[in-house]
């Protein structure tokens, strides 16, 4: 079954989104600042795609994830789900629970994600309590053993309880939660990452299958940047809040002009001896700056290689970097064209 | 302790080691007769799942096993000609630390919150060599130096929970090399880590062995980094080694169902997308309740019904090739059988 995108539709909109979250010290727990956790990132999601967010731990890419579901209230910015804006709702309204139903999120750790004093036909099916439109009271428990069908886990095991159930099977019943009320889009915040090799492949098929079947759209989180690649369609590489490159995921993978995204690229091992020569890996020095004191202009340049290597030649392109922070806009490299927020982009030249 | 001087290459012989684990559920197996060694500037990396005994291998050289409810039921481990197994603890005491040690994955919970990390580095000279507390503290600035950590002489005074997860394994390395250990385990060294602080943390390792010659043992299930550092790979799957060789020779022409399937499911970012990955199908096995025969049988694409059946397959050598070792009955056949080998 192949999936299908639809382009022209957007199901899934995010502008300008902000959060910012306070940092409270002394005895009475005044705000010193703030960590700039998500500080204004813009995409479409269409319906049937998977946007891959990748990025390293503390570039937001969490936060977004929970802000896409409103379980955190942004500080600015809108989400609008089919054209409706999310946050102008009363929380807990109607409208809400409708929303909500339309968007579900699958977990990092399928350990801790899962009530370990409920049965895995509890923990599928709570879903119907709170929309029990979805599944009436009679049919849940048929319901319920479709879905785990659906996930490749035995419909007999109903009554089992997560600890009887090896990680990658209880990612499985993550995902059925997930899907339980046929949602729109599926929310995967490194719904892999907690898995061993062989068992990821296994649940990153059925992601796809899932997909296929269903028609559902998903954001998925992660720092692999393998998998990221196997499964996505579009990619977005955050850092320190902001996106920085945003493309299909053939112009990311291949033809990346970000200086953060080739960096990350090439710092991703490749499983294959023959081609371990180092000599085209950009070693990023030091660690991300903390989000609550971002640098001044472009986030990425006290890390950034390209600056290094050319500002000291007193190239005029590159005074900016410092001072003013880039937008991100359409970046022409040939035919092709996609997002990038860097004032100097460009393909990187090796040699 | 003289009796630990190397006579030549060979720094470890790990030979027909059992472990076993009694808990109230059941005698776990958790490690089958698993033999190797490591020669001086190698690296060995053993490559598993969770629950393939790779870090209970570490930790039964290393002596710092959980007994109960871990025992060591038979085998040796020969560090320069004598058995660590046969020690006292006293005398084990000795070698860990000086002669053989060893990093570990969560960097923040192996170090302690309590302490300023130079003097939680400082402790090793303090305990093995009997430094003054000052001269230990210099000691300990020079090793965080060495290990590039900036501006280690203001640090130094500073606590894990101040540092940043690469900073704080960066600690852990320095504590390991701080007395020039022949042997250095890694195990899981850079799996919490992103991927460029992952890249300069192996950078940091490869120019320490350059260095210093130490044997390393890279325990880790990430097919990408073992492909770039390791010398030799033993794969580990329930207990037991499935196939070993040289690094180039596994990923070229793997000769176990378990190394091909591995191989294959491992999604790669230099390949365009492939419609589904082949997954390895199953679980990994419940060390309490093992298949008969062999242990990789029921996820096995290529198990006939002899593999179903009596004792599991020896690790033997390959006909074909020297130095490379695999347990399967079926070794002979599946070079026809696989065409994932020439693929890559």
């Amino acid at each position: 079954m192949k999936k299908t995108i639809d382009t022209n539709s957007v199901l899934l909109q995010a502008r300008d989104l902000v959060k910012h979250y306070p940092i409270k010290t002394g005895v009475i727990r005044h705000t010193t600042g703030f960590v700039r956790a998500v500080d204004g990132v813009s995409f479409d999601l269409h319906p049937g795609e998977t946007l891959g967010v990748v990025g390293e731990s503390g570039c937001g890419k969490s936060t977004l994830g929970r802000l896409l579901m409103r379980l955190e209230e942004p500080t600015s910015g809108s989400v609008f789900f089919d054209g409706v804006e999310m946050y102008r709702q009363p929380l807990n309204g109607a409208a809400m629970k409708k929303l909500r139903r339309n968007i579900q999120i699958v977990f990092q750790d399928p350990y801790t994600s899962l009530n370990p004093r409920m049965t895995v036909g509890d923990i599928v099916g709570e879903p119907f309590k709170i929309h029990p439109e979805v599944a009436p009271k009679g049919s849940r428990r048929a319901k319920v053993q479709e879905l785990l069908d659906m996930v490749g886990l035995n419909p007999e095991h109903i009554s089992r309880y997560p600890h009887q159930f090896s990680g990658g099977q209880r990612q499985r019943i993550g995902v059925a939660r997930g899907i339980a009320l046929n949602p729109k889009v599926l929310i995967l915040d490194e719904p892999v990452s907690a898995l061993d090799v062989s068992v990821q492949a296994q649940v990153v098929n059925l992601l796809e299958k899932l997909q296929a079947e269903l028609g559902l759209a998903y954001v998925f989180i992660a720092h692999d940047l393998a998998v990221v690649r196997h499964i996505c369609d579009r990619v977005a590489v955050m850092y320190l809040g902001r996106i920085a490159e945003m493309g299909n995921e053939e112009e990311i993978y291949d033809r990346p002009t970000h200086p953060y995204t080739q960096a990350l690229l090439s710092a991703v091992p490749v499983p294959d001896p023959t081609l371990k020569d180092s000599s085209n890996q950009i070693v990023l020095t030091g660690d991300v700056p903390s989000p609550a004191n971002p640098p001044a202009g472009c986030r990425f340049h006290t890390r950034c290689w390209k600056l290094k290597a050319q500002g000291e030649l007193g190239d005029s392109a590159f005074t900016a970097c410092s001072e003013v922070l880039p937008e991100l806009r359409e970046h022409r490299d040939g035919q092709r064209t996609h997002l990038c927020a860097c004032h100097v982009p460009g393909p990187r030249i090796t040699g | 302790m003289s009796i630990f001087e190397p006579t030549n290459n060979r720094l470890l012989d790990v030979s027909d080691l059992f472990v076993e684990f009694r808990t109230r559920e059941g005698v776990a197996h958790a490690i089958n007769g698993v033999s190797f060694s490591l020669d001086r500037h190698e690296t060995l990396a053993i490559l598993g799942e969770s629950g393939s005994g790779k870090s209970v291998t570490a930790q039964a050289i290393m002596g710092i096993l959980d007994t109960p409810p871990g025992y060591v039921t038979g085998g040796q481990v020969e560090y320069c000609g004598v058995d660590l197994l046969r020690l006292s603890e006293r005398e084990r005491r000795r070698v860990r630390g000086a002669h053989i040690s060893m990093i570990f994955q969560d960097a923040l919970s192996s170090l302690n919150p309590c302490f300023p990390v130079g003097w939680q580095i400082a402790e090793m000279f303090r305990i093995h060599r009997g430094l003054s507390k000052s001269k230990a503290l210099e000691a300990s600035i020079r090793l965080m130096e060495r290990v590039n950590i900036p501006a280690a002489r203001e640090r130094v005074k500073a606590y894990p929970h101040q540092f940043s997860g690469g900073m704080r394994q960066r600690i852990m390395i320095a504590m390991a090399i701080a007395l020039d250990p022949a042997i250095l385990i890694a195990d899981e060294p850079t799996t919490a880590l992103d991927v460029t602080v992952q890249a300069q943390i192996m950078d940091l390792l490869k120019e320490l062995q350059a260095e210093s010659g130490m044997g390393l043992i890279l325990i880790t299930h990430d097919l990408g980094v073992v492909a770039n550092v390791a010398d030799r790979i033993a794969v580990m799957y329930a207990g037991r080694l499935v196939e070993t060789a040289g690094v180039h020779e596994v990923y070229a022409d793997p000769r176990h169902p378990y190394t091909i399937g591995l191989l294959e499911s491992v999604p790669r970012m230099d390949v365009a997308r492939q419609e589904t990955l082949p997954a390895i199908g199953g679980l990994p096995p419940n060390l309490l309740a093992m298949p008969e025969g062999c242990p990789f049988n029921p996820r096995c694409k290529f198990a006939v019904d002899g593999c179903r059946v009596g004792e599991p397959p020896p690790l033997t050598q390959l006909a074909s090739a020297e130095q490379r070792y695999a347990a399967c009955w079926q070794v002979d056949q599946l070079t026809d059988m696989s065409t994932a080998g020439g693929q890559r």
